[in-house]
Formats: C-alpha cells, sequence, structure tokens
C-alpha cells in the first residue's frame, strides 16, 4: 500500500513539474505600444513598439538619454491577426500583448472603419481591455518612432495625457460599447506630433492630443479641435481638470477657474414628436487668476463671473453641437441611450431613423456655475488698491 | 450506510455554495443576458425558486426515508426495478454532467490562460485531485468546502469593490421594457444551476444534524440567488447591454481592474478562485455518482469505484463535445428540457407517489 502511495505521488510530480506554458520573460518581446494604419489593396500595416529590457539596464548610468528603449517594426497584412504572424518573424522573440496600452489607428485607416480591427483586440486573449484607443493624424506608425524625452517611449505619453484626462479617454470595452451601442456612432482622441524644436532633434518630439476624431457606423467622418472637444467633454460629463477662462462682460481682462467639481444630467423628452434633450449641469470652481480691476470679496462681483463662467460653458457645448450634431451628425453624445431608457416603446418605433432623428433633437442647456472659492487673495493682484473696482 | 462519515448541515450548505456558483458566475450572466438584456438581474429571482423548490422536495423525501439516498428510496417508492431505472438515470446524468463541468472548466484554463497546455492534462490533473477528496469521504469534502469557502468569497468582493468606479448604474434602466417576459427567458437556464440543488437528495442522510438541514440548504439556495443578483447587476454596471457578447465576463472585469496604474491585470486571481471553486463542485458531483453507484450495484464499500469513474468523468469530458461552440449551443438548447426533467419533474413526481404510500401507513399505525 505505502509503495503505491509513494508511486502517486511521484507520479503526481510529473503534473506538477511540467509547465507547457512556461515563458520567460527574456523570450518575450513586450509590446508597448501598436499601430493600425491603411496599406495598399485592402491590407493594414500593423506596427508594434517593442520594449528593449537591455537599454532600460545599460542606459541606467549613462547621462545621456540618447539610448533608445523601443524599437519599432512593422508588417503588412490582410488584418492584424495575419500582420502579427508576419511580424513575428522578423521578431525574434514571441509577441506579448499583455502590456500593450496604446492602439493607434491611422487617420486612413480610420475613416476606412475600424470594425473588422476591433475584433480582434475584444476576441484575442492577450490584449487588455482597458489599453487606450487613439485615432493619429496622418499615419500612426511615426508616433510610436518618437523618442519622447520626459517619458520613456511615446505610448507611455499618450496614455498619461489621457489618464488627465486632457482629452476623451477610451479603452477597447467603451470602444466597443460604442460601435455595438445604439447611437452608431463612436469618438476617438485625435493624436498629432509636435512639431520638434529644431531639424537636428528629429525624432526627439512627443505626441500630445489635439482634438476629437468622431466615427459614425465605425468610420471616421471628421475631426473637431481642441475647443470644441471640451464641449463634447462637457457633454459627456467627462470634464475632470481644466482650466476656464471666462471673458466678462463690459470689463477688461479675463478670470480663470479651476472647476472642481461638475455635475451633468440628461433629461431627454419628446412632446408633439419633438425629440428634446435638456442638459442640466452644475459646475463648482476657484478663481486662479483675476486679471480684471474687480474685487473678488464682494459678492456682486463673484456673481457676474459666475455669469462668465456659465456662458463660457455654454458657448463651448453649442460649438460641440453645432460640429458634431448639426455638421456630422454623428451621436458621440448617446443621445440615444438616454431616449431608450426613458421612452423604450417611442425609441422602438423610431430607432431605425435615429440617424434622421438625432440632427433634429433640440437642445436645451442649463448650466449653474457656481464659484466657491476666491484663492488666496481677495483684491487683484497687480493693481493699486484705487483702482479696484468694487461696484 | 456506505458512508461512514458525517458533516454538519451548515457544512452542507457551505459546500452547495460553490457546487453551484463555481461555473455559475462565468458564463451564466452572458446567457441570461442574451435573453433578458437588462432586466437579467431578475432571472435569478425566477431561476431560485426551482432551488427552493428542489430543497423543499429532497427534504420532504428525506423525512420519509431518513436514513437513506435518493437511490436507495427510489426502489421503495416506485418498486426494485423502476427504482433501478431512475438510480441509474440520476448516475448517468452527473456522470454527464460531472464532463461537461470538467470540460467547462479545462476550457476556460485552457482557452484564457494556458494556451499552449493540452487539455486533457488540466482535466486529469484536475480528476487526479478530485480522486483524492472523494476518496477521503464527504467529510474531507466538507472539510475543504469550508476552508475554501473564504479563499472563494473575499477575492470577488474585492473585485467589486475595485471596479467601483468604473459602475455605471444608468444600465439599469429601463425596466422591464418587453414586459416580464424577456427576465422569465433568461431563467430558463440558470434554473437548472439552481435544480442542482437536487444533489441534497444524496447528502441529507449524511447530515449530523438532519433537523437543520433544510435551514441550511434554503439558505445556501437564498445565498446563491443573491451571488448571481450581484454578478448579474455587476457585468451589466460594467459592460451595458454587452455582457451577452462576452464569454467569460467576470473574467473579463477582472481584467478590467486598474487602480493607481500598478494594481491591475488581477485575472489570476479569478483564475485561482475558479479553480478552488471547480475543484469543490467537481468533487461533490463525483462523490455523489460514487455513493450513487455503489448503493446502485449495492457493493459494500465506494472506494474501488472512485478510480474508474474518475477515468469515466474524463472520458465524458471529451465524448459529445466537439467544441465550445456546441458545448453553448446545447447548454441552451437540451440541457433546460432534460435537466428540468431530472430535477423538478421527476423529484415531483417521487414525492406524489411517497406521498401515496406513506399515508395510509401512517393511518394504520394511528389506528
Amino acid at each position: 500500500m505505502k509503495r503505491i502511495l509513494l508511486t502517486l505521488l511521484m507520479m503526481s510530480l510529473l503534473f506538477l513539474g511540467g509547465c507547457w506554458d512556461r515563458t520567460e520573460i527574456n523570450d518575450l518581446a513586450i509590446i508597448t505600444g501598436a499601430a493600425i494604419d491603411a496599406a495598399d489593396d485592402n491590407q493594414i500595416e500593423l506596427s508594434v513598439q517593442v520594449f528593449i529590457p537591455r537599454a532600460l539596464s545599460a542606459g541606467r548610468g549613462s547621462t545621456s538619454s540618447g539610448g533608445n528603449l523601443t524599437l519599432v517594426k512593422s508588417a503588412k497584412g490582410a488584418s492584424i491577426a495575419d500582420a502579427i504572424a508576419l511580424l513575428q518573424t522578423k521578431i525574434p522573440r514571441k509577441i506579448f500583448w499583455g502590456h500593450c496600452e496604446v492602439f493607434i489607428f491611422g487617420e486612413d485607416m480610420a475613416k476606412r472603419g475600424i470594425a473588422e480591427e476591433m475584433d480582434f483586440l475584444v476576441r484575442h486573449p492577450q490584449p487588455r481591455e482597458r489599453a487606450y484607443m487613439f485615432v493619429s493624424k496622418g499615419k500612426a506608425a511615426k508616433t510610436l518612432e518618437l523618442r519622447p524625452e520626459l517619458e520613456r517611449y511615446s505610448s507611455e505619453v499618450i496614455r498619461e495625457m489621457s489618464d488627465m484626462h486632457i482629452g476623451m479617454l477610451v479603452t477597447i470595452i467603451q470602444l466597443k460599447e460604442m460601435l455595438r451601442g445604439k447611437s452608431n456612432a463612436a469618438a476617438l482622441p485625435l493624436i498629432d506630433v509636435m512639431p520638434p524644436p529644431n531639424e537636428a532633434k528629429g525624432l526627439e518630439t512627443a505626441p500630445y492630443i489635439m482634438g476629437t476624431a468622431v466615427f459614425r457606423k465605425g468610420k471616421m467622418v471628421g475631426e473637431i479641435n481642441e475647443k470644441a472637444t471640451r464641449g463634447v467633454m462637457w457633454i459627456r460629463g467627462e470634464v475632470e481638470r481644466y482650466t476656464v477662462t471666462a471673458k466678462l462682460k463690459n470689463v477688461q481682462g479675463t478670470v480663470s477657474l479651476n472647476p472642481i467639481h461638475s455635475d451633468i444630467k440628461f433629461i431627454p423628452s419628446i412632446r408633439n414628436g419633438q425629440w428634446q434633450m435638456t442638459i442640466k449641469a452644475k459646475t463648482e470652481g476657484d478663481v486662479v487668476q483675476n486679471g480684471t480691476n474687480l474685487d473678488m470679496s464682494n459678492p456682486e462681483m463673484i456673481k457676474l463671473v459666475e455669469k462668465a463662467f456659465q456662458q463660457d460653458i455654454e458657448d463651448r457645448i453649442e460649438l460641440a453641437l453645432k460640429q458634431v450634431q448639426h455638421e456630422m451628425k454623428a451621436d458621440i453624445f448617446d443621445f440615444a441611450t438616454d431616449f431608450y431608457r426613458e421612452y423604450p416603446q417611442e425609441w422602438k418605433a423610431a430607432k431605425n431613423n435615429w440617424d434622421e432623428i438625432f440632427p433634429n433633437v433640440k437642445v436645451i442647456t442649463d448650466i449653474h456655475a457656481y464659484v466657491r472659492r476666491p484663492g488666496l487673495v481677495t483684491l487683484p493682484g497687480g493693481i493699486p488698491e484705487e483702482e479696484v473696482r468694487e461696484k | 450506510m456506505l458512508e461512514k462519515g458525517k458533516i454538519s448541515a451548515f457544512q452542507m450548505g457551505v459546500m452547495m455554495y460553490p457546487t453551484i456558483i463555481a461555473t455559475a458566475i462565468l458564463s451564466l450572466p452572458a446567457t441570461m443576458a442574451t435573453y433578458a438584456h437588462n432586466d437579467l438581474w431578475l432571472s435569478p429571482i425566477w431561476a431560485s425558486f426551482a432551488g427552493f423548490l428542489t430543497v423543499y422536495v429532497s427534504h420532504r423525501l428525506h423525512q420519509y426515508y431518513p436514513q437513506q439516498t435518493l437511490i436507495e428510496y427510489s426502489c421503495q417508492i416506485v418498486g426494485l426495478i423502476p427504482g433501478k431505472l431512475i438510480g441509474f438515470l440520476y448516475c448517468f446524468l452527473y456522470l454527464m454532467w460531472t464532463g461537461q463541468i470538467v470540460r467547462n472548466y479545462a476550457e476556460f484554463v485552457v482557452g484564457a490562460f494556458l494556451f499552449n497546455t493540452p487539455i486533457v492534462v488540466v482535466i486529469a490533473s484536475m480528476i487526479l485531485v478530485c480522486v483524492f477528496a472523494v476518496r477521503g469521504g464527504i467529510e474531507v469534502i466538507g472539510r475543504a468546502a469550508l476552508l475554501f469557502m473564504p479563499l472563494f468569497v473575499l477575492p470577488l468582493c474585492l473585485m467589486v469593490l475595485l471596479l467601483l468606479p468604473d459602475l455605471d448604474w444608468q444600465n439599469f434602466f429601463p425596466v422591464l421594457e418587453n414586459g416580464i417576459v424577456p427576465s422569465l427567458k433568461g431563467a430558463v437556464v440558470p434554473h437548472i444551476w439552481l435544480g442542482e440543488f437536487w444533489l441534497t437528495a444524496f447528502l441529507f442522510p449524511l447530515l449530523a444534524d438532519s433537523s437543520k438541514g433544510r435551514k441550511w440548504g434554503m439558505l445556501s439556495v437564498l445565498a446563491v440567488t443573491i451571488t448571481m443578483i450581484a454578478t448579474n447587476l455587476f457585468s451589466l454596471f460594467l459592460f451595458g447591454s454587452d455582457v451577452s457578447s462576452m464569454l467569460y465576463p467576470l473574467m473579463i472585469a477582472s481584467r478590467y481592474v486598474s487602480i493607481a496604474d500598478f494594481f491591475e491585470n488581477l485575472e489570476s486571481v479569478v483564475m485561482a478562485v475558479w479553480v478552488l471553486g471547480a475543484f469543490v463542485k467537481i468533487s461533490v458531483f463525483f462523490y455523489v455518482i460514487v455513493l450513487g453507484s455503489a448503493q446502485l450495484m449495492e457493493v459494500t464499500d465506494y472506494r474501488p469505484l472512485v478510480w474508474p469513474i474518475g477515468f469515466l468523468i474524463v472520458l465524458f469530458s471529451f465524448w459529445g463535445i466537439p467544441n465550445m461552440i456546441v458545448f453553448n449551443y446545447l447548454d441552451e438548447t437540451s440541457l433546460p428540457y432534460y435537466g428540468f426533467f431530472m430535477q423538478i419533474l421527476l423529484p415531483l413526481l417521487l414525492l406524489l407517489i411517497a406521498k401515496l404510500r406513506n399515508k395510509p401507513q401512517r393511518m394504520k399505525s394511528a389506528a
């Protein structure tokens, strides 16, 4: 009996010792960012940014930042999966997607349609659902080749920027929800490369988020600039930290505020066949710069600032609506879902005509902006007391 | 009795919880979402009736035949030959299901984690561990379940907590958009999972404190229902109507966790939890088959049966399941029918006959 048990125990070693999926880290090519561009003949070109671990350990002692931490390889194929197979023949290590946090579509690719390639990203077990998605102005691959000065590699730059909510932040899962959602529209942050300070530095620059790419039915139909993006983010309730600089009526100079908290509500309504959306927003902020001669300790003056604050947000929202709702006719605010939740029956009847209804949805904004704190000084910081306006 | 060991009613309740939940939380949210859309949280409530009913029925039968399991008392209820036939049906059903459970477990492990490992290795190693547990008897399984319970529940709670910032409770609306029917349709498949509480028909005679058996059985059903509602709501809030397109929503949720840029990629935690849960689930089913077939064949010890049945389970995990697509298809097409028959109709029928048989006897003894 004991002998049998011993044999059994030893046999179990077979199961414990061997592991088919053992992969040493020095057999992996860790991808930090990927770019998908359109190529001829309906093909795609996949470029990947591969992390070079040796550069990290060697570069520690030296003072120059010249050492490249990543290398970029690309391959053409019928789809991402096909291109990876070709790419693998050019890289001596096994391609590993688990740390790829940035996927960039080239502008041409985005215009051709991203649906086919999205399937790979959600179906393959390796890409992370939280990876961020972008569209690049021009070719996406060039972004990966940049050598930013502050971060270790360019995909980290845009990831960090997205985390600050400067532009929109869209993960794979969120993009999937948008593409499969009721509105038939999607939006992705649009990035571009900052022009290098001088010719000699060439690639030593970084990408930045310049606006938003707007998609309809999986195809990019247009782009909006940084200013209108703020409006879109206001409507989507994604604004986190940025500064509102408002021009007051009949007053010289501007006042800047840091909104610290905002609360957005959508109230859809259908009256006599007129689809209407009320956007209710409440926001609070602190004064960070007062370029006017107003006394910030005076409640009357604060009211003026609040009014300008409110006007500025309204303008931005209107700008976004004008471009997105009326020109591109893409429901990236997902009004469709709001209507569906409130009016499921009406929605069922109208959902096939949503593309015609959406541009005609009447949008009413109801914004309440409050100034909570004047900052560390009350009176304008740079002018003599006599010039301060108290009324 | 073949089994000398005894477990407490509380242990049975704890044991049944992962036995149902282990496979229920991974693929069922998607199945329910397919039919019930955003009313998917209602489906477990409807399905829970199946759970409460089976516990009730199995406990009533236990009261009629306190020292016997289903295999034994079915012979007394409907006669020797039909009773043996019913016993064989259950043993065979559980054998087939255990094969499917093991396959489901292995497909998940291979499809999402160990891509290059042959699936038979994953299956065989799990069965090997379960063989040791089953040979140890019900006490070993009961204690293992008790030990693993917190390890199974806490990581899941932790995951929900970590994903709170990503949840959008507005996905809850509109409630009952198409009336109550979609949520009822969504309950068709999960009612099989809750009906698996019929396993208690084999466990009640093993209880040291059988008076508390029904209470803990019911509480276990309640816990399972609440867990299913919670995981359904959680996946709905996180993924919206998109839950239905995912094979393993909870695994994807665990990958979605990202706190402060470094606390992320928690899917290995879900994997570990899933292995623990699957171990308890497979062991319980395995044990019931072994005990059931030993009683069916009226042998004096069930231990010699453990290895051959373990081997059969490995075979059943391949037979009739060419791929995951067919597996999921069968889960939604044939399983609800025969599952309903075996777990709801047949037990009710047995109870009815048992009632008719026992009534005159009781009157006689009173007279």
